[in-house]
């Protein structure tokens, strides 16, 4: 957990004795090497391929330590399970296999020493990998994220709400350990500070695709495009391919993450070294699984071997220098002090938006400390958090007291607030004879444990005579819980879907297997139908004969009768 | 055999000469996600600039592309023969982040030219017809190393059972030897598994001929080749192909097709390289009658079977005023209602409606519960006052009992 203390020089030294935490993701179409690109990336065969779940080679550079094996930490697929696990199978590659995030924490180090304290990863059940990569005495505890099966759906859309709710639950999760008082101190930082973007080698530009995840994900991370396989690619192809990209990401504005060159910046290297930087962008790399004698990755074709690390063919060393080396920090730094900030800001404030609107000034001008008495009715809730944080005036306590009044006005608009769930229990209720699933049922139990907690606080709040600092305590410790409550939800919604998709294929299935059942008997029937006729030809056919002329002798009687009528009418005429 | 021939064994030479007066028309459908090197490919196959690789045009277009159909027509001259190339390129292909019926206006279309043929067969004059109808597909493959996309998968499927298919992988250049076999592998498994129908070069004569006129040595061998080339091509399916149509020095002094790499020449034509020699025998050299007459007395007759014997069924449908077949009568009104991309938008469309219709009955609901309530409470104040007014009253009466 980085604390939001301002001073970096504070944090390296911290950072130094801990090891630093860094989080890589790669985001990309399937099969644009990303699983390669890991494996290259640490030296070491420890990623699997899809389709490939036992590596045969498997090799581990000196200088990593896999703190935990790759995990699935998420996924969305139709039929609920994550396709990464998938083996090979033919007849099943029809399917949709939904996408996959995966992640492996790794500790990698390049010193000899290896005695640098190993941070136990699981936190919140999430299982990731850790890898340390020690660099001079720098220890890296390394979360690499992968994610699986983008472009192998027909609609990828799904993919980008996946990705974009992982990253926002990592900040979720700092900001409610932020807020907390008694804070963890073994809490692991799990947010993604740079994300990779593989673009598939096509020679033309970005497509749909890449623009819409790239815009989406650079909300919560630095976004780095890299062109993968760029041994299909001459050498002016090469050159072409990369300046399309670089128009396509002006002209639909993609954020992407520039090496900017800061003219006022005194550090001369550091501004020649961004400027080469900025040049070389996007990064093309090469990777491989192949090693040749020397210990070095090559691929060998029929026409030709090549390196991977060769600087003329790929710029994966410069890829690596900067991912690990050079700008490592300030990944950090962005997205610690710019994004994360921002994110903060939005949220708390979102929560807030009227009361922030109708009494934005009063609250720094007031100082007064009549309407103490009142202040203790304030529920602490996010509202009041977020004015605080907005002001940052801790004594105003006017604006407490009037937030008071409109706090509750809010509260109805909060999705997390008892007034609302109530309601929204209410409901539930009502239709629980309708649609009682398990999933639901649950994170009712859930949510409403929550709700408790929530309120209880909130009592004790009014019940306490209020001192300010009382109030504050109050507030940090409803904030992880609202947060929490939040996730929660979204998480059922995410449930309840997958229920409703996979109950709407049960009841597909059933209706396939019904109807073959239907065929079968149909079929039954007729075989034994034909069975019987076997035996039975003769009789049934004289009695259709017997039948046929039994109808033929009526129809002659009822003509008959027709005909003395006619006839006894006509005589009675006469 | 008589020694004085009639003339009869000269009927195949006549036939030669009105077929290479007549010329002949092959027609091509190039299909895959942008960037595979389609484009390319055409133009290597042909050994003439086709198509133009316009980087320009695409700038204009905007991000969101809908899957469009591009013909270019040629005519090719080789030894005086004179040959019809129509192209068909289908932009767009696999581009969106929805993909969901992609496939659906390469079916249409293919579906379209069986039909418009049709009809001109129903014409009273039918000498020239417009003939447009696909001879072959090729389906460009990614060569990501994994294996079949699901959007591959049902595409192929829904294209084999209209057109001659022909799998390849594209950019081959990218795979390892051991790579590419791994991944054809897989391809053709996947293949089999899903019952796709690829088209694959006729194999039986060789076991049909042989036992037959075995007497015939020159003949039999000259099968058996046919039949050992057949059996190369099979195995190398899906072809892996490489795309370029610049010359480079070997090496050796001869000017070959190839793509330079800093690390060494791909040469096109190279078959320890890539398929594309095999791929180009298969498609022209050899077994392009093959594709011809395939698409005429295969694809062609199951669709004009298939769509007799429905439009039939729905002439007596129509009776009963049950519109429920899958394919009208009428060709633009089978399109419509045959679309199921028109289907969604029709059903969100409803789903739209029905959703404001119910929030503006509960809205109605609402204004309506608040003037009740609005009477009651009117209604309670009505009676308040009466009460007051009652108990006015009645202190006036008491009062002027008083003062009486």
């Amino acid at each position: 957990m980085e604390s939001p203390v301002p001073s970096s020089l504070f944090r390296r030294k911290k950072d130094n004795r801990r090891g630093i935490t860094y989080g890589i993701m790669m985001i990309g179409a399937s099969g644009t090497g990303k699983t390669s690109f890991a494996n290259n990336l640490v030296e070491s065969n420890i990623f699997n391929h899809e389709y490939n779940q036992n590596l045969h080679d498997y090799e581990i550079s000196s200088k990593i330590k896999i703190l935990s094996p790759t995990k699935v930490v998420s996924f969305n697929s139709k039929n609920g399970i994550p396709s990464y696990m998938n083996e090979f199978d033919p007849n099943r590659a029809n399917l949709e296999s939904g996408i996959t995030i995966t992640s492996t924490s790794l500790e990698i180090s390049t010193g000899n020493d290896n005695e640098s304290n190993i941070m136990e990863s699981p936190v919140k059940g999430h299982k990731r990998s850790n890898s340390i990569i020690e660099e001079e005495e720098d220890t890296i505890f390394l979360n690499l994220l992968n994610t699986h099966g983008i472009t192998e759906n027909f609609d990828d859309t799904l993919c980008f709400d996946e990705i974009t709710s992982y990253l926002e639950q990592q900040f979720d999760v700092v900001l409610s350990e932020e807020t907390r008082i008694r804070r963890n101190p073994r809490f692991e930082d799990t947010r993604i500070h740079i994300a990779l973007y593989f673009i598939e080698p096509t020679g033309h530009g970005l497509k749909e695709l890449d623009v819409e995840i790239m815009k989406r994900v650079a909300r919560f991370t630095n976004v780095l495009p890299i062109i993968t396989k760029a041994d299909s690619f001459t050498k002016d192809e090469l050159k072409q391919f990369k300046q399309n990209i670089m128009n396509d990401i002006e002209k639909y504005n993609v954020p992407v993450y520039k090496f900017e060159v800061d003219p006022d910046d005194d550090d001369i290297e550091a501004l020649e070294e961004n400027q080469a930087l900025s040049a070389l962008q996007p990064f093309s790399i090469v990777s491989s699984d192949e090693r040749n004698s020397e210990g070095k990755y090559i691929r060998a074709y029929p026409w030709g071997t090549l390196l991977i690390d060769d600087d003329k063919i790929s710029d994966l060393r410069v890829l690596k220098n900067v991912l690990f080396g050079s700008h490592l920090q300030e990944f950090k730094d962005t997205t610690q002090n710019l994004l994360y900030e921002n994110y903060r800001t939005e949220k708390l404030s979102s929560v807030t938006k009227s009361s922030a609107s109708t009494n934005p000034d009063g609250k720094s001008t007031t100082g007064g400390k009549k309407t103490i008495g009142n202040r203790d009715s304030a529920a602490p809730s996010l509202s009041n958090f977020a004015s605080l944080i907005n002001t940052g005036h801790f004594k105003s306590s006017q604006s407490l007291a009037s937030n008071a009044k409109l706090s509750k006005n809010d509260l109805s608009r909060l999705p997390a607030t008892p007034e609302l769930n109530q309601d929204g229990n209410n409901t539930n209720a009502g239709s629980s004879d309708v649609k009682e699933s398990p999933i639901k049922q649950m994170s009712d139990d859930i949510r409403n444990g929550n709700e408790e907690i929530i309120r209880s606080i909130k009592k004790e709040a009014q019940s306490n005579d209020a001192v300010e600092r009382n109030m504050l305590r109050n507030i940090s410790e409803t904030v992880p819980y609202v947060l929490r409550h939040e996730r929660i939800i979204a998480r059922q919604q995410k449930l309840e879907e997958l229920e409703a998709q996979s109950a709407k294929e049960l009841q597909k299935r059933i209706q396939q297997l019904e109807k073959k059942a239907h065929d079968l008997k149909l079929r039954e029937k007729l075989l034994a139908q034909q069975g019987r006729h076997g035996s039975s030809t003769s009789i049934t056919s004289d009695n259709a004969s017997f039948s046929t002329t039994r109808s033929i002798s009526q129809n002659q009687m009822k003509k008959n009768d027709t005909y003395t009528d006619l006839a006894s009418i006509v005589s009675g005429k006469e | 055999m008589t020694t004085h021939s009639v003339g009869i064994a000269n009927l195949p030479n006549q036939r030669y000469k009105i077929v290479s007066e007549k010329g002949g028309t092959f027609t091509i459908m190039v299909c895959g996600e942008s960037g595979l090197g389609k484009t390319t490919f055409i133009n290597t196959l042909f050994q003439t600039t086709l198509k133009h690789v316009d980087p320009l045009q695409r700038r204009h277009l905007p991000l969101k592309k809908t899957v469009d159909i591009d013909l270019t027509r040629a005519i090719l001259e080789e030894k005086n023969f004179k040959m019809r190339v129509n192209v068909i390129d289908t932009p767009g292909f696999g581009d969106n982040v929805n993909n969901n019926k992609a496939w659906q206006t390469l079916v249409d279309f293919i579906d379209d030219q069986h039909d418009s043929f049709m009809r001109q067969e129903q014409q009273p004059y039918r000498d020239t017809k417009f003939d447009l109808r696909v001879h072959v597909v090729l389906y460009f493959i990614k060569p990501t190393g994994h294996g079949l996309k699901p959007l591959d998968i049902e595409t192929m499927k829904k294209i084999s059972s209209r057109a001659n298919l022909i799998p390849v992988i594209a950019k081959s250049d990218t795979l390892t030897m051991q790579e590419l076999q791994i991944f054809k592998s897989r391809i053709r498994q996947v293949i089999e598994a899903q019952e796709i129908h690829i088209f694959t070069p006729p194999l039986d004569f060789d076991t049909t001929k042989d036992s037959t006129t075995e007497d015939e040595n020159a003949m039999s061998t000259q099968d058996a080749t046919a039949a050992e080339h057949a059996r190369q091509l099979i195995e190398a399916m899906p072809f892996a192909i490489i795309g370029s149509t610049t010359k480079y020095d070997n090496g050796q002094g001869t000017q070959v097709v190839a793509r330079k790499y800093p690390w060494g020449l791909v040469e096109v034509e190279n078959d320890n390289h890539c398929d594309f020699r095999k791929l180009r025998s298969m498609l022209l050299r050899t077994y392009l009658l093959d594709l011809i007459t395939t698409t005429q007395d295969l694809h062609y007759e199951t669709y004009r079977r298939l769509r007799l014997e429905s439009s039939n069924g729905t002439d007596d449908e129509t009776n009963n005023g049950n519109g429920d077949s899958s394919m009208p009568l009428k060709a633009p009104a089978r399109k419509l209602s045959h679309n199921p991309k028109y289907k969604e938008e029709e059903n969100a469309l409803k789903k739209y409606f029905t959703d404001q219709v119910k929030a503006e009955e509960q809205r109605f609901r609402q204004w309506e519960q608040n003037i009740v309530n609005e009477r009651i409470r009117l209604n309670g104040d009505l009676e308040d006052i009466q009460t007051k007014v009652k108990k006015l009253e009645e202190q006036v009466r008491s009062l002027q009992l008083k003062k009486r």
